[in-house]
């Protein structure tokens, strides 16, 4: 990195992720996202341009919550970085079918990234573990080596390197063969009592139970286990509602839906949200944003906050994205839920309203 | 979940399996009595239905405009047009037009000849989306063959299979009672299994859902699938100028406006053809003008929270790609949307009055850009083509389009138009060839 006010940004950002205790500091928020967002706009000339567009540049923006979002498409088209091309160290890329396009996010540095999702990893997926004690981790992905422009593989890469065990890997949940190994190591921790680990896109999780089903496998996980699955089905050839999967997932492996964490991220984020259940076991489930994030559920109509209780896109600045744009309008619905929020998916199979189909999902072919 | 007469519980949607069975055996009742009345009578009947439908003073038709909207969130305006214009070629005599085309001669219900045709037994249909005119064919159609009708209603729309029962049943008690309905949550499988008990089965709804069905229906059933589908138009250079311009704009405005673009002959796309962007700039702006006239006339209606945010993305995402420099153009009105792109490249389409304006080159441009929409697209609207037309309708046809027409007339089908390139009655129907007799006939 060669630009001085991105290096003081990025390290009074990474000093906050580095803290011990996560404690919730609006002002602190505030002044590191107005700060980023005067950078971003000045680097960036398509999002300043955008911002320019909406009448929201740094001048007139006083608040994070009128920092203009970058809607999550836009990354399919656009380079959106605040550095020079030529730094580019790093590619992640959405997931995506052969018909669709993929969304890019460029990095020049995976420091903020990898120093973003670890603490949330380990606060959501690993409150119970000593600081010394490791966890076997069964990543449901492919190997970094086949899939190094996965931010779902590299996050699970970090999370191994840090927190697991020796015997921790990536293994594949879809095929006859090539699910033998992931089943002789599942079959192997149910018989031992040491902690472990389960994770995945949701879909590898519905492969793997479907695997198992064909062959007439249960397995008992031991009670310390615990199952984090990740993403939709959009574009694969079947749904499956979490109710049913979470269910199907306490059948096939003996892991309750208590002990089941959805983690709700995007390749073009930095940071990530987790379901609080393994922390905080007696209360509501929902997401609870890590302090150097704030996330907003917006009416879609009118771009204002959604009333309370109200369902309305969800929209994220991160402070993790120094590099890219802060501000992102997912394709999401969200209600806020106490302290957190929830992500509110369609149901699986949930008519549409008309004969008529939205293209995407038209192009979305089934992928696997 | 068991009552206390040891039967299925009844869930928040409706009947149980049980209560589908005993109407699929009522059904069965109805339809042997029904197939001892001679054929002509019944479709007598039904031409009177078929007229009652048309007109916007019926009962029926009065309850959909008072009922509709509620139900549906389409304005009443919108219910008021669109039905005006789905039901406009409804009619005794297109009925008619459609059996003989389809069926030879309606005589054949009832003949001993050498072609017989019959309906099932008994005829399930499964009923999706909320445009009325698809749920009112797909219910009375199996009653043209004399085969008893058990419908499921779209969660979406309620109402229309209810006046659809009315209406038979009040012109003729006993064809009314071989219409019944059974509402029960689509993820209900017991309910679904049931259902499709029926000899046929016409499934109506998203890829995913007529896969469901499929996956239950016995190898002995007859099973027709109608899936989603999306319509575009298609400019070519006449009619990208002066009066020629106003008129598919204004057509198309309407075809977009109307069911919110939700029908799948509502048009997603408009591709024009010409060098450059000129043309394609001049159409939509034109569009965008005439979409805002609409806009008071047939307001849109009520959107769900999840399109308003596939629309809200959209949107950004155009302003986005504007503000990066790509040469496109953005029209945002209020409860309408026109981007007119810079290439004919597909992309996300959210409906509800959301429409993108493609430049190509010439025709064999927009044969290739269409080409990965083929096996969904449903019609084209062409306009100011000249003497190309006829050859650029044969490529649309090879792509697999099943209806052709002008802007302005989407959403008017004929009554007996190849939906999804099939025709109506004939998959529903049964044949049986009776062969000449031959030698060991004669003494």
């Amino acid at each position: 990195m060669t630009d001085p006010a991105r290096a003081a940004i990025d390290q009074e950002i990474l000093a906050w992720m580095r803290e011990s205790e996560w404690r919730r500091d609006d002002d602190r928020f505030q002044r590191l996202a107005l700060k980023l967002f005067a950078f971003q706009f000045e680097r960036c000339a398509p999002y300043r341009r955008f911002c320019e567009g909406r009448g929201r540049t740094p001048d007139a923006v006083g608040s994070w919550r009128e920092i203009p979002a970058v809607p999550t498409g836009a990354f399919k088209e656009l380079d959106l970085r605040c550095f020079p091309a030529e730094e580019t160290v790093h590619r992640f890329r959405t997931s995506g079918t052969s018909m669709s396009v993929r969304g890019v996010l460029l990095l020049d540095t995976l420091e903020l990234y990898e120093t973003s999702l670890l603490p949330a990893f380990r606060r959501f997926l690993l409150p119970d573990l000593a600081a010394d004690e490791r966890v076997r981790i069964v990543a449901l992905a492919p190997s970094p080596a086949k899939a190094p422009d996965s931010s779902l593989t590299h996050m699970f890469a970090a999370a191994i390197r840090e927190f697991g065990e020796s015997g921790s890997d990536f293994y594949a949940a879809n095929g006859e063969r090539e699910a033998d190994p992931l089943l002789r190591e599942l079959e192997d921790a149910a018989a031992r009592e040491t902690p472990l680990l389960l994770c995945g896109a949701a879909f590898a999780l519905v492969h793997l139970l479907d695997e198992m089903q064909r062959r007439g496998v249960t397995l008992r996980l031991p009670d310390s286990a615990r199952v984090m699955e990740t993403g939709g089905f959009k574009g694969r050839s079947r749904e499956v509602s979490r109710s049913d999967l979470y269910a199907r997932v306490h059948r096939s492996l003996g892991v309750p839906p208590a002990r089941t964490v959805n983690q709700y991220g995007m390749t073009e984020l930095g940071s990530q949200f987790y379901d609080s259940v393994l922390r905080f076991p007696d209360e509501v489930r929902r997401k609870l944003p890590p302090p150097w994030t704030r996330v907003a559920i917006v009416d879609p109509d009118t771009g204002e906050p959604a009333a309370p209780g109200q369902s309305g896109v969800i929209t994220i600045v991160d402070l993790a994205n120094t590099g890219s744009v802060l501000a992102l309008q997912t394709e999401d619905l969200g209600r806020r839920v106490g302290d957190g929020f929830e992500v509110i998916g369609r149901e699986p199979g949930a008519e549409a309203r008309g004969c008529s189909i939205a293209a995407d999902a038209l192009l979305s072919g089934p992928a696997a | 979940m068991l009552d206390c007469r040891g039967r299925t519980a009844l869930g928040p949607g409706g009947v149980t399996p049980e209560e589908i069975a005993e109407k699929v055996d009522g059904l069965r009742e109805a339809g042997s009595r029904l197939r001892r009345r001679p054929a002509r009578e019944t479709l007598a009947i039904l031409g009177r239905i078929v007229d009652t439908w048309r007109d916007p003073n019926s009962p029926w038709r009065r309850s959909l405009v008072s009922e509709l909207p509620e139900a549906t969130g389409f304005s009443r305006p919108l219910v008021v047009e669109g039905a005006h214009r789905g039901f406009e070629t409804w009619s005794r005599a297109a009925m008619d037009g459609l059996l003989a085309r389809e069926l030879g001669h309606p005589a054949a219900l009832d003949s001993t000849a050498h072609r017989m045709v019959s309906g099932f037994e008994t005829h399930s249909v499964v009923l999706a989306g909320q445009v009325p005119m698809p749920t009112v064919l797909a219910m009375i159609a199996p009653l043209m063959l004399r085969s008893p009708v058990l419908a499921k209603p779209s969660s979406r729309d309620p109402v229309t299979p209810k006046l659809v029962a009315r209406s038979v049943s009040e012109t003729d008690a006993e064809l009314g009672h071989c219409l019944e309905i059974a509402s029960f949550p689509g993820s209900d499988r017991a309910c679904s299994r049931a259902l499709v008990e029926a000899d046929c089965v016409v499934a109506m709804g998203s890829d995913a859902s007529v896969a469901g069905i499929r996956a239950l229906v016995s190898p002995g059933c007859r099973l027709v699938s109608y899936g989603h589908r999306v319509s575009v138009a298609a400019l070519g250079s006449t009619a990208t100028h002066g009066r020629a311009l106003a008129c598919s704009a204004e057509g198309l405005a309407l075809d977009i406006a109307l069911w919110d673009q939700l029908g799948c002959l509502s048009p997603i796309a408009v591709y024009v053809i010409g060098p450059g962007l000129e043309a394609a700039d001049r159409v939509a702006d034109a569009l965008a003008d005439s979409l805002g006239r609409l806009a008071s006339r047939l307001p849109r209606g009520r959107v769900e929270p999840a399109a308003a945010a596939r629309t809200s993305h959209e949107r950004a995402e155009a302003e986005m790609r504007l503000a990066a420099g790509r040469p496109i153009a953005l029209h945002i009105g209020d409860g309408w949307t026109v981007v007119r792109e810079s290439d004919a490249t597909v992309r996300p389409s959210p409906l509800h009055r959301f429409v993108r304006v493609h430049p190509v080159q010439d025709e064999a441009g927009l044969l290739d850009a269409l080409g990965p929409l083929g096996p969904h697209l449903a019609a084209v609207a062409l306009a100011g083509f000249g003497g190309q037309e006829r050859r650029l309708a044969r490529g649309l046809a090879d792509l697999g389009v099943s209806r052709l027409c002008r802007p302005g007339a989407m959403q008017s089908p004929p009554f007996d138009w190849h939906h999804d390139g099939t025709p109506l009655l004939t998959p529903i129907a049964r044949f049986t060839d009776l062969e000449p007799p031959g030698p060991s006939d004669t003494a």
